[in-house]
């Protein structure tokens, strides 16, 4: 597309942007606030929920303002129930996840993405057939498999088999093609080996795309039910999901314990959610390569 | 840096397992012989345990009387894992084909057919005949559950029926006389008329709309009480379309099209049960599990009403089970010992005093006093338990049964959304079940 | 002679590069898959020992109306979510990039539905939708409309359970599109705007294109998903009313685990896969002549 020369390596310049003026109120405002109320029902639903009596929870239709707020639910959650405990479980398969695939994806992403290898393509789309079965299907042999290595009821169960997930090779190998690949051409002419080109040269640029495979992958091992459900059996191994299904007794639901659960149990990745908005920022530039 | 990337998920992965790897070697949950003679079983249950206390009386009574066991029975020692009933199926099946199946497990009734494949379910037939057992003294309902092509694979560890609830204040209110236990449909259909009041929002009965096995058991019960069945005696032929059936059909078809019945699409999300608890609904059809759920209604419970004055009350049951399984001779001996002792009348007697659960033993029900107490303690329930009396008849336990169920369900909801006559959606549903039921199994 | 040294290691690395993830993938993705086709040629309950009994399952199958609804259900579900949940995705995440008060908070509150479990949304969009007392029906009184009967209605269910499946997914198109918006390197963007490219203008010819990659993505994970609808069908309408919302995965589910007729579900997945492939396939060869990569 070019024939000029091209920069040694990718230089993160803040070009001289336009000021951004910050409008104390700009019209995009009445766009947004709409459409985020939409999608804060829910939220509010849950916490309405979680702060009313038992019995202002078995009346239809719904109670939306609980006579009195009963902060009591949270604190009994925690005390009553090893909610602690759960969200420890949690914490620790979905950070040992999400490593996991922030790594492995990126290896694999990139060499699907930029190295011609043998049989790549036929690979890729197995890989990508994977996400074809539904789970429903595929769980009991899954199962075996996992019982052969050793690793029912135990957080190995929740851990490996998801280590590397067709969704994040998908994902991250359309991403690093959008990359300008003169900068690789280039740092490898260099003499750098293709390891050390994602390292020092795609990964650095991958930013929004890594931030936003952390969160998704966060967000659905955190969520996880099904799996656990047939591998975990000790209640001292149990996740935050299956700790939630003890609200849900034999006959009735508890349903102010269980929304206060539930509202305790998504703030980690709202948070996380937040915080990694720095990656989303506009602003990374590249430069010196349209000349 | 990049050596960093490498090391922490292998040693975040080989820190978990480390952490919390059960002792592979140990098979079965834990569960062992060991050479003292101490055998150490495992038992699976739904009772949810605390939070909240006063939501988990189920799990503190039979905790309770496990640890009675373990207390006076020191070479068994039982422990209590808790496993959603909804899925304990599932999980069943999963550990079945891993080798890390429970001794004892709870499961629904209507897993029994599925469960009677299974190798390593231990067939009771034997023990149920030993002395002092009295398998008898189980009300026959029950019995029928557990029972799969005249083998015994299970004990009965609760057992419930169907009747009607109903709002005293909204009778009252609309000028419907107390409905006695000796009611008719006509009288039901005429009070469901009167309490309904479109203005208000408030409907005469709740009834369930999915198709699924909560719409058709109702049904069900309808179907026996005038007089028909669900198969023929071998099971090979469906016969709910003949008369009795439709005359049970249509009879919801007349309330339906009233427009006094109020249709639940979602009869697992307690909808029903919440507008009935808010007074919007005159009359549910549902069991003594419910009656917890209408705190801040005045509610009465009656038996389901006969067609013809003086008819069959018959009504069904939803019995669960104990089952057992084969974790080798000297585990299976004592779980025999431990579910023997746990289902005798005595533990029973307690169980039942603590939790409101009905009695699974006639003998339970005959102790002088109890009935009484029993319905001072939980109202409604002891007509619940009276009316065990009216369950004559069980579901077909045959595998093809969920199928079948579901042809029917259609059926019913077809019918009430006005999309057929009953004669004809019967009769599909028939024809449609009559093919499964010619599925080699 | 060093081309083919460089040939020679291109393969090997390639390969060592993408073992780890492909082992894993392996093991624990296509082994159990064709495990799974072995039992769709058996009448399997998955507890009493499988029988082989050939491709009767298969015969069966052609001959099932249950399967043939569920089909034309999932197909109507598929058409009218994916491109929805994609346009309206790559619409919101224009509206979320821009720094603006707020904006963090604005790109949260838009991923909460996505958090939220489930269970908690079925629940929730029971009481919202429901026909006699929920909020919906209440609003669209004030204006003169319905009321309806969203989930209760046999002809509205399946397109309810698209309004709320949008609703609870959109943020995850969103959040893919804020990511790559990241990407479009500002010359262009400005390059364009020099050249009298208004916003509309700009937005045609310049990010979208630019966007192909995403875009690709999106319609290719959406559509393999939304042919395997089941969560919202299982919690919300069980298939119902009658059978109105029955898609493919949901009847399935209830035939080999309600049922125990695990073998003919086995079948059916294999169909649905074997549809679900042919169809990623057909997009990625598009892909690969429309999509624009910026290299």
């Amino acid at each position: 597309m070019t024939g000029q020369p091209i920069a040694a390596t990718a230089h993160k310049v803040k070009r001289a942007e336009k000021p951004e003026r910050r409008f104390l109120f700009s019209p995009w405002h009445l766009v947004l606030i709409p459409i985020v109320v939409v999608m804060l029902v829910p939220l509010v639903w849950m916490l309405v929920t979680s702060l009313q009596t038992l019995g202002e929870t078995r009346v239809y239709p719904p109670t939306l303002v609980p006579h009195s707020l009963q902060w009591r639910n949270y604190s009994d959650v925690l005390r009553l129930a090893p909610f602690g405990q759960w969200f420890l479980n949690t914490t620790i398969v979905t950070v040992a996840v999400v490593i996991g695939n922030l790594l492995l994806c990126s290896l694999a992403g990139y060499a699907f993405a930029r190295i011609k290898f043998f049989g790549r393509e036929v690979v890729f789309l197995l890989v990508l057939a994977t996400l074809m079965i539904p789970f429903q299907v595929v769980m009991i042999p899954t199962f075996l498999i996992v019982r052969r290595l050793g690793l029912i009821d135990t957080l190995g169960a929740l851990i490996v088999p998801n280590l590397a997930q067709a969704f994040g090779i998908f994902l991250l190998r359309q991403f690093f093609r959008t990359l300008p690949i003169e900068l690789e051409e280039a740092a490898r002419i260099d003499g750098a080996s293709r390891l050390g080109v994602l390292f020092k040269i795609v990964l650095p640029l991958s930013g929004p795309a890594l931030a936003t495979l952390a969160v998704i992958t966060f967000l659905w091992t955190w969520n996880d039910f099904l799996w656990p459900l047939i591998t975990i059996y000790s209640p001292s191994h149990y996740t935050l999901q299956l700790g939630l299904t003890t609200f849900q007794g034999a006959h009735q639901t508890v349903m102010n314990l269980l929304m206060a659960a539930n509202v305790m149990s998504i703030v980690p990745v709202l948070l996380l959610f937040f915080i990694a908005q720095r990656y989303f920022i506009r602003g990374i530039a590249t430069t010196g390569l349209k000349g | 840096m990049k050596r960093l990337w490498l090391v922490a998920p292998i040693a975040l992965t080989v820190l978990a397992v480390a952490c919390t790897s059960n002792n592979t070697s140990n098979n079965n949950n834990g569960a062992s012989s060991s050479p003292t003679g101490v055998v150490k079983l495992t038992m699976w249950m739904g009772y949810t345990p605390p939070p909240p206390v006063n939501q988990s009386y189920e799990y503190i009574s039979l905790t309770g009387l496990v640890k009675e066991f373990n207390k006076t029975h020191p070479n068994i020692q039982v422990s209590v894992q808790y496993t959603n009933s909804d899925y304990a199926l599932n999980k069943a099946i999963v550990a079945l084909q891993g080798n890390k199946q429970p001794d004892i497990s709870y499961q629904y009734g209507t897993n029994m057919p599925q469960l009677a494949t299974a190798p390593k379910l231990v067939d009771l037939t034997q023990k149920v005949q030993e002395p002092g057992f009295n398998w008898n003294d189980f009300f026959p309902g029950e019995r029928a559950v557990a029972t799969i092509n005249g083998k015994v694979l299970g004990i009965p560890a609760l057992v419930d029926n169907l009747a009607v609830v109903y709002n005293k204040d909204l009778f009252a209110k609309a000028g419907v006389p107390t409905p006695t236990n000796d009611w008719t449909w006509s009288d039901l259909m005429s009070a469901a008329a009167k309490v309904n009041d479109p203005a208000k929002k408030v409907f005469g009965m709740a009834f369930p709309m999915d198709g699924s096995e909560t719409t058709v058991w109702e049904y069900e019960a309808m179907l026996w009480a005038a007089g028909g069945d669900i198969l023929n005696s071998d099971n090979t032929k469906a016969v709910f379309n003949q008369a009795p059936g439709v005359r049970a059909l249509t009879t919801l078809q007349q309330m339906a099209q009233a427009k006094d019945l109020y249709p639940d699409f979602h009869p697992d999300a307690g909808k029903s049960e919440e507008l009935f608890n808010s007074g919007k609904i005159g009359m549910i059809i549902t069991g003594p599990w419910d009656l917890s759920s209408f705190p801040a209604v005045h509610y009465g419970v009656v038996y389901m009403p006969s067609f013809d004055p003086g008819g069959s009350h018959q009504t069904i049951a939803g019995p669960d089970n104990w089952v057992l399984f084969d974790n080798g001779p000297a585990r299976v001996a004592a779980a025999w010992e431990f579910l023997k002792w746990f289902t005798s009348t005595p533990q029973l007697l307690k169980d039942a005093m603590a939790t409101g659960h009905l009695p699974t033993r006639a003998s339970v029900e005959a102790q002088p006093g109890f009935l009484t107490q029993f319905g001072q303690k939980f109202p409604g329930e002891d007509v619940y338990a009276e009316n065990l009396k009216n369950v004559l008849k069980a579901r077909p336990q045959v595998p093809q049964y969920p199928r079948v169920s579901t042809a029917l369900g259609q059926a019913i909801v077809n019918v009430l959304l006005g999309k057929g006559s009953p004669q004809q959606e019967l009769n599909a549903a028939a024809s449609q079940a009559d093919g499964f039921l010619a599925i080699p199994q | 002679m060093q081309v083919r040294r460089v040939l020679q290691s291109d393969h090997v690395t390639g390969w060592a590069l993408a073992f780890p993830a492909v082992l894993l993938i392996f093991v624990f993705g296509i082994v159990p898959i064709i495990w799974s086709a072995i039992m769709s040629f058996q009448r399997n309950n998955l507890i009493a020992p499988p029988v082989w009994i050939g491709l009767e399952n298969y015969r069966a199958l052609a001959k099932d109306p249950l399967f043939k609804t569920s089909v034309a259900h999932s197909i109507v579900y598929t058409i009218l979510f994916v491109p929805i949940s994609v346009a309206g995705g790559l619409l919101v995440a224009v509206a979320l990039n821009r720094k603006i008060r707020g904006v963090r908070f604005y790109r949260t509150a838009v991923f909460v539905p996505v958090v939220v479990s489930t269970i908690a949304t079925a629940i929730m969009f029971l009481w919202l939708f429901d026909p006699n007392f929920g909020l919906a029906n209440w609003l669209l009184g004030k204006v003169g409309l319905g009321p309806y009967g969203f989930f209760d209605s046999v002809n509205g269910a399946l397109y309810s359970i698209v309004g709320m499946t949008v609703w609870g997914w959109i943020g995850f198109d969103v959040i893919i599109y804020l990511a790559a918006l990241q990407g479009i390197p500002q010359e262009l963007v400005e390059a364009a705007e020099i050249d009298g490219a208004g916003s509309w203008g700009l937005f045609r010819n310049v990010t979208v294109p630019l966007l192909g990659p995403a875009t690709l993505f999106l319609v290719v994970w959406s559509t393999i998903n939304a042919l395997q609808l089941f969560d919202e069908v299982y919690f919300l309408t069980h298939g119902g009313p009658g059978t109105a919302t029955y898609v493919v995965v949901f009847y399935l589910y209830s035939l080999a685990f309600s049922q125990g007729i695990a073998g003919y579900a086995a079948a059916i997945a294999y169909v649905l896969f074997g549809a679900i492939l042919v169809l990623t396939i057909v997009q990625l060869l598009v892909g690969k002549r429309t999509v624009y990569y910026a290299s």
